[in-house]
């Protein structure tokens, strides 16, 4: 390496830094992958940004339930969804999603809930994006006998209200159209992390 | 003077003969509807020069072609915000997924939390029999 070009570096590092975390924030490790081949059910959700507030203007505001969408998604910059439902279990082993768990364990990242159950084999991990103390991002990794689920939300989001969107009592609100084998929604193919 | 204004008789005489009924000549009324239809209002004027533009074929055409590019363009225009509409719901419901996959999950997690916080009950052993 030349001096000019080590003399460079930090500033390349500096404005180049932010950029490449942006760009991990979540990336599927090829394993994962290959995992909706194996899967009964895909779901594949990319949005982002342009795409993300063009869709929240079909939100009803006499549905509550929109209504609380259209206030989380209001300032959210991304959401990815991938989820895997798998006829039997044991289709996929805990070192396949070790590596994505893995690029979590970062400074910028906190791991808020770390659950793993030997008794009913779910284990869920919640990673949280913070900027100046400010909630930034969220990652869920939920790794389920038959179901392997991970979400990424970019941008400030209200966990509570988020929680409240998935139903009360273990009874989910998912009365969307049944999953097919096919990826379900591949809203935008972007960049998607 | 006239001799009418020296004999009030022969003026009352005068004018029975001038105010006296007369039938009107064979033909009057329809001679006056005949004139009062040939005398148009300026707005029926108007309208009748507008409605001799279209006895032309040229201008007939042209207006034939005009409302059918009217009625193609706003057929496809309105097909466009049927798609877009359509689009944007399918967009929507990816997102409600979306925001429901995620809202389920951290509810399993904080059931998770939960069930880890909550005090276990206490196992009962069974009590040795002394035999």
């Amino acid at each position: 390496m030349t001096t000019t070009a080590r003399k460079l570096m930090p500033f390349v590092l500096l404005f180049a830094g932010p950029l490449l975390l942006r760009a991990q924030d979540m990336k599927l490790p090829p394993e994962v992958e290959r995992l909706s081949a194996k899967a009964k059910e895909t779901v594949e959700v990319n949005m982002e940004g342009p795409m993300l507030k063009w869709a929240s203007q079909f939100l009803s505001k006499e549905d509550p339930d929109e209504q609380k969408a259209a206030r989380l998604v209001a300032n959210l910059k991304a959401i990815y969804v991938r989820s895997f439902e798998f006829t039997e279990e044991g289709a996929y082993s805990s070192a396949e999603v070790e590596p994505l768990r893995a690029q979590f364990r970062s400074p910028e990242w906190s791991r808020v809930v770390g659950v793993r159950s030997e008794r009913d084999g779910e284990n869920v991990d919640v990673f949280f994006h913070l900027e100046d103390e400010k909630m930034a991002g969220i990652i869920i990794i939920s790794a389920e006998p038959r179901e392997l689920t991970f979400v990424n939300i970019v941008g400030p989001i209200e966990i509570d209200q988020l929680a409240d969107l998935g139903g009360e009592f273990g009874i989910p609100k998912l009365k969307t159209k049944p999953l097919s084998s096919k990826p379900l929604a591949k809203a935008d193919k972007g960049d998607h992390k | 003077m006239t001799p009418t204004n020296q004999d009030p008789n022969l003026l009352e005489e005068a004018l029975r003969n001038a105010l006296r009924r007369e039938e009107a000549p064979d033909g009057f009324m329809d001679n006056v509807l005949a004139r009062r239809a040939k005398q148009e209002s300026p707005a029926q004027a108007r309208r009748s020069q507008w409605f001799s533009l279209f006895s032309q074929p040229f201008v007939r055409w042209a207006a034939f072609a005009a409302v059918s590019i009217c009625l193609v363009f706003g057929g496809v225009h309105y097909r466009n915000l049927q798609r877009e509409r359509a689009r944007g719901e399918a967009a929507k419901q990816q997102l409600m997924l979306a925001l429901r996959i995620a809202g389920n999950k951290l509810q399993l997690a904080k059931e998770k939390v939960h069930g880890i916080n909550q005090p276990q009950p206490p196992k009962t052993t069974p009590a040795r029999s002394r035999s």
